[in-house]
């Protein structure tokens, strides 16, 4: 019965990330699994609202219901609601767009952001998913793990993305334990052409659980070097935050 | 046989009046598709990329219009530079050093030939790639450009001159076309995953303006030399 659920975990995760739409041999095909088991596992999931069938080619996408978990999830992170005000307050300060991220995996999931207060369109990058190594927020929250959860993801998969992004294992640990001493991160071009980001971990009762940075154009935010008034506002609502979700004074890194 | 369709020959001489003519056309067509940019932009971007690239190519435009003594690959270098320093986003540092790139292989020469073009070209393509990390099928300017060069390179070998340019517009358009169902990979649309299919990307559409640009540009010299 187990097996059923990591069954159907499987069939939205690849709902959601891969083709949009799918068929019951396309799913069944792409997982391995019987074409009945698929089909059953459908039924269940399109009774919960986890997915609908399109009634014109009779394929399957995610459902409504899907949203709303989505949303929940956000809703319980923990460290997004306790961020909500100071990235505000950090975003009109430095007058540009500030994220927050978890890090899943080998990933920074951006939990949340706000736009750059200059009432542009801008896209909201809530959700994106991030390589850890090529964003501010994922060096700020890695070089402040375990010494052994940090080794084995600078020996993971580390995806070029831009020709800036650091791909040497040995040039980002030197570059991690930068961070460690000087207590934010700096990303310059390395996720995306033309776009930069300064960030600090926040850490709670445990130890570190996020990131918060500013992101924008690299000619503004980095230039000769981090814009030096970004670069305190980040680091004092990073301790802040870090102070709000209960982090002990003597973990968080004091300004040098 | 109409005017437009006068041969044109691979050697025909082009010089700093084409790369003038290529860079207007470019300019004004990039101002006439700003908007058209810029909404295809808002679905997996900034919605900033009309303006910024409208801007950049005003502002080179001023620059060659300001420098006539410079020689064509000269010229490009001084429109490259003007993008990097003027066009936010990524559009300015790709398009920039991709013209930049190439106005330094075109060398100081005062003309040269649709070969030595190619080439220049693509030493403009292998910065936008070094540079953005992307390949061919990313959903970026390369999947415009790459094609553009090789139906390009396809004419130039089978001795039709005359279409090699009406060719890579074709190809730079259709690449373009191509990327509407791709997800993202590079860029700020990666960010999207899954839901950057469907739109067709901002890069690669102004990558077939200015292949569109450049077969505009070669016409008239075309016509001189006939």
């Amino acid at each position: 019965m187990i097996r059923s659920v990591v069954r159907a975990g499987q069939i939205l995760k690849e709902l959601g990330s891969g083709a949009p739409r799918l068929g019951v041999t396309e799913l069944s095909e792409r997982l391995a699994m019987p074409k009945a088991t698929v089909y059953g596992l459908l039924r269940a999931l399109e009774q919960e609202d986890l997915v609908e069938r399109d009634a014109e080619t009779g394929k399957y996408r995610l459902g409504p219901a899907v949203v709303q978990l989505g949303n929940a999830y956000l809703d319980g992170n923990e460290l997004r609601a306790r961020s909500l005000l100071w990235a505000d307050s950090l975003a009109a300060r430095v007058v540009e767009a500030v994220r927050v991220g978890v890090l899943v995996g080998a990933n920074v999931v951006v939990v949340h952001h706000v736009f750059r207060p200059d009432d542009s369109v801008q896209m909201l990058e809530v959700g994106a998913a991030i390589p850890w190594h090529a964003s501010a927020l994922g060096k700020a929250i890695v070089a402040h793990l375990d010494p052994a959860d940090r080794a084995a993801l600078l020996e993971g998969g580390l995806p070029t993305l831009t020709g800036w992004t650091i791909v040497e294992p040995e040039r980002l640990a030197a570059s991690l334990a930068q961070v460690g001493r000087v207590g934010f991160a700096v990303e310059d071009q390395e996720a995306v052409v033309g776009e930069a980001e300064i960030a600090a971990a926040v850490f709670g009762r445990e130890g570190v659980v996020g990131a918060i940075g500013v992101a924008g154009p690299a000619e503004r935010l980095i230039g000769e070097g981090p814009h030096s008034d970004v670069l305190a506002a980040v680091r004092e609502i990073a301790r802040r935050v870090s102070k709000d979700m209960g982090a002990r004074a003597s973990a968080v890194p004091h300004r040098h | 046989m109409t005017r437009s369709n006068r041969p044109i020959s691979a050697s025909a001489g082009l010089d700093r009046a084409f790369v003038v003519r290529w860079i207007e056309a470019a300019a004004s067509s990039i101002h006439e598709q700003r908007d058209h940019l810029t909404q295809l932009d808002a679905a997996i971007g900034d919605a900033d990329h009309g303006i910024n690239l409208d801007r950049g190519f005003e502002a080179g435009l001023a620059r060659v219009r300001d420098s006539d003594a410079l020689p064509p690959g000269r010229l490009l270098q001084l429109v490259g530079e003007t993008l990097i320093l003027s066009v936010g986003g990524a559009a300015g540092p790709l398009y920039g050093s991709c013209l930049r790139e190439v106005g330094r292989s075109l060398g100081e020469d005062e003309a040269f030939d649709a070969e030595a073009l190619l080439v220049a070209l693509r030493a403009g393509l292998q910065e936008i790639v070094r540079l953005g990390a992307a390949a061919e099928g990313d959903k970026t300017i390369v999947d415009a450009y790459a094609p553009a060069l090789s139906a390009m390179e396809r004419a130039l070998r089978a001795g039709r001159g005359a279409a090699a340019f009406t060719n890579a517009r074709e190809a730079a358009e259709a690449g373009m076309r191509a990327t509407i169902p791709l997800v993202a990979h590079r860029g700020r649309a990666s960010y999207l995953g899954p839901r950057s299919a469907g739109h067709q990307d901002p890069g690669a559409t102004s990558t077939a303006l200015l292949f569109g640009a450049l077969e505009a540009a070669v016409r008239p010299a075309a016509e001189r030399s006939a």
